[in-house]
């Protein structure tokens, strides 16, 4: 009894030390061969597919490590498939013996002892860990009795204990590491996502995952003119695949997002991405939108996401259906062509974007909160003078607390209005038609010429200045001017910009806003250098005074902005339209 | 853009059709300063010029400067609504030799 403990004990201690478990059980097995007197033995365990029983140990004259045999075969087979000790007490008795191996190695078996090694699995099942050999009693005849296999046995019995035990040390220390990777990808994943809003900003999310990782997400930025583009979106399924396919398609989002590309256009973009490295049939629900809070007018795609909600000033909450299927459904089945958009104006309203983690979300017990759950905490948050992020911030609070684990990502944007519509009382009424179906005069971009920065593209410029210019009510003089003004400052990125590099572009857009004719000259080069420009006074850069004393005659302004993301260089000329 | 070259009374006449811009004005630098160095005077008729900017003002007025130093006459001609419109943004309209035809241009530095 004494040997079994302390042979236990002392394989614990064995692995605890080392953490080497080939180790431990070649000291335990020569330990084993010792206390019952054995010449030789071997130690065998279980594959990984139950096929073969592969010796991990070896003791004695003959040195059979690694050496392979099929889980049934043998006296160690039958052993472990019985479970049953055997002993073969005189191999010359025996027929069925086969001596190959001591013909090979020059050792002469004289007597066998073999005990298997299990262990008690998970559910109480039995686990096969593999069995020990003996050979050979070391007394003058070399043969093992009764009393030598029952003593193997109990030795056995607690190797297999031991070694059950090292193996589960293993697979935890294996799991905490895969934990721990899993939080530090949660943690990267929040670092995606734009921080909650304080109630001055009129966009704000909250986003809480069901799992450590979330596969919904939303996102917000502002574009060059201060509009807000944003986006929320749901991916197909939960855990890390679905988080992976979150990060794809949020940085596409951004990414795209930033060329000002339409939201019908920008989803579309995203979907021909998607479907091209597609994710074993995944797809994203998603919500994509521009907030101008000049004049409150919201322009919306939705690409098969759960309906958006506009809460108008007047209290009537009105769902907003989607106009097309998913992102990431193949372009053979759906068209892949660009998703509907709807134009809506917020007049001081609201609209909330949610996933259906939220509607479908437990509030207590098994009860959703469903859309109705949804309007009326919004209203009752209101009445009590909550902020937008203060309002979302409560829902996802409410569905996180109830003693039901979160059933899915719960994810909500909010886009509020009433700050910015009092900003406007006063001022020119934001337009209440919508601008495709109106005959009244553009607003907004007139055209947007991508081309390469060099001679050969001036004249094009030229003919969309002048086309655009007489569609704006401009004279043929005043047309004239101010072809000759964009071209001398289209001349400026020509020369200047990429150093006599032939591939860089540049992005000419010709727009009309609040009263003036603008043009914006976009190149991607290394900024003009500030320091080197004395305010206002652009001589050191121009090509010859000659084009930048054009543009000043022919022009009202003429500004250098920031440019979006700080790349390359982004010139405004501003003519005041006619007024007619 | 073309470029016609042609005489009358000894002058030679460089007619412009088209637009002079930076694609195309070192062409005209070019056709200008080679009848320059020949030796003769050059009348320039633009009636056929529907654009010219910058680049194209400064061809002329290299040309201008160069047969000036050599004690050649240089005049400009036919010059529409357009192209004047860009001389006098430049302040060049009183600078040039302009005439209203070719024939007034040859008579007057031929």
């Amino acid at each position: 009894m004494s040997d079994q403990l302390d042979l236990l004990a002392q394989m614990g201690r064995d692995f605890a030390a080392s953490h080497d478990i080939e180790a431990t059980m070649a000291r335990a097995l020569a330990r084993i061969a010792h206390l019952v007197g054995a010449e030789g033995g071997a130690l065998f365990l279980l594959d990984n597919d139950g096929e073969n029983l592969v010796c991990h140990a070896s003791h004695g004259p003959v040195d059979i490590m690694g050496l392979s045999v099929g889980a049934d075969q043998g006296i160690v087979g039958r052993s472990v498939v019985g479970n049953v000790s055997e002993m073969v007490r005189d191999v010359s008795l025996d027929e069925s013996f086969q001596n190959s191996l001591d013909q090979q190695s020059g050792f002469t078996t004289k007597s066998i002892l073999c005990a298997p090694m299990v262990a008690c699995g998970a559910e109480d099942e039995l686990e096969r860990i593999g069995a020990i050999e003996l050979v050979n009693k070391t007394d003058d005849q070399g043969l093992f009795d009764d009393n030598d296999l029952k003593f193997l046995e109990v030795l056995t019995a607690s190797a297999g204990l031991a070694i059950h035990n090292a193996r589960m040390a293993g697979q935890l220390a294996e799991k905490e590491v895969m934990r721990r990777e899993l939080e530090r990808a949660a943690e990267i994943q929040r670092g995606l996502l734009p921080p909650p809003g304080n109630g001055d900003f009129p966009v704000s999310g909250v986003n809480r995952p069901a799992r450590v990782v979330s596969g919904d997400f939303f996102d917000h930025f502002v574009l060059y003119d201060d509009r807000v583009a944003f986006t929320l979106a749901d991916v197909s399924g939960k855990g890390m695949n679905a988080a992976l396919l979150m990060a794809k398609s949020a940085s596409l989002f951004r990414c795209l997002g930033k060329e000002d590309l339409r939201p019908g256009r920008l989803l579309q973009h995203i979907n021909a991405e998607i479907c091209e490295t597609s994710m074993h049939g995944m797809f994203v629900t998603m919500v994509a939108g521009v907030y101008d809070p000049a004049t409150g007018r919201v322009v919306l795609a939705n690409a098969g996401h759960e309906p958006p909600l506009l809460h108008k000033p007047d209290g009537e909450f009105i769902a907003l259906g989607a106009g097309a299927p998913p992102v990431g459904i193949p372009i053979e089945l759906t068209g892949g062509g660009p998703v509907p958009e709807e134009v809506l104006h917020l007049d001081g309203g609201c609209l909330y974007i949610f996933t259906d983690g939220v509607t479908e979300g437990y509030v207590s017990g098994k009860k959703e909160l469903g859309v109705d759950g949804l309007q009326s905490m919004i209203e009752n948050s209101l009445r009590e003078g909550l902020s937008g992020p203060e309002r979302i911030e409560r829902v996802a609070e409410l569905l996180d607390q109830s003693d039901e684990p979160l059933r899915d990502d719960v994810t909500i944007l909010v886009i509020d209005d009433a700050q910015n519509a009092r900003a406007r009382i006063g001022k020119v009424p934001a337009s209440t038609v919508d601008d495709t179906m109106s005959d009244k005069p553009i607003v907004g971009s007139l055209c947007k010429l991508s081309l390469p920065a060099r001679a050969q593209s001036l004249i094009l410029v030229r003919r969309a200045v002048e086309a655009s210019a007489g569609l704006s009510g401009f004279s043929k003089e005043q047309t004239q001017d101010m072809v000759l003004a964009v071209d001398e400052a289209c001349q400026n990125v020509v020369r200047h910009a990429y150093e006599g590099e032939l591939d860089g572009d540049m992005v000419i857009e010709i727009r009309r806003e609040k009263g003036d004719y603008r043009i914006l000259i976009r190149d991607f080069a290394p900024p003009v250098d500030e320091s080197k420009i004395k305010p206002r006074d652009l001589d050191d850069v121009r090509p010859g005074g000659l084009g930048i004393h054009f543009i000043r005659e022919v022009m009202d302004a003429m500004d250098y902005l920031p440019p979006p993301d700080g790349q390359g260089n982004l010139l405004r000329l501003k003519k005041a339209l006619p007024s007619n | 853009m073309e470029i016609n070259n042609s005489e009358q009374g000894g002058v030679k006449i460089v007619t412009l059709s088209g637009e002079v811009d930076l694609s195309t004005s070192p062409q005209v630098r070019d056709a200008l300063l080679s009848c320059i160095l020949e030796g003769s005077a050059v009348a320039v008729d633009l009636s056929q010029v529907a654009y010219i900017d910058s680049s194209g003002v400064a061809s002329l007025v290299e040309a201008f400067q160069n047969a000036k130093s050599r004690g050649q006459g240089f005049a400009l001609a036919n010059v529409g609504e357009t192209p004047l419109r860009v001389l006098q943004l430049a302040r060049l309209d009183q600078v040039f030799v302009i005439h209203d035809t070719v024939d007034d241009a040859v008579q007057a530095i031929g």
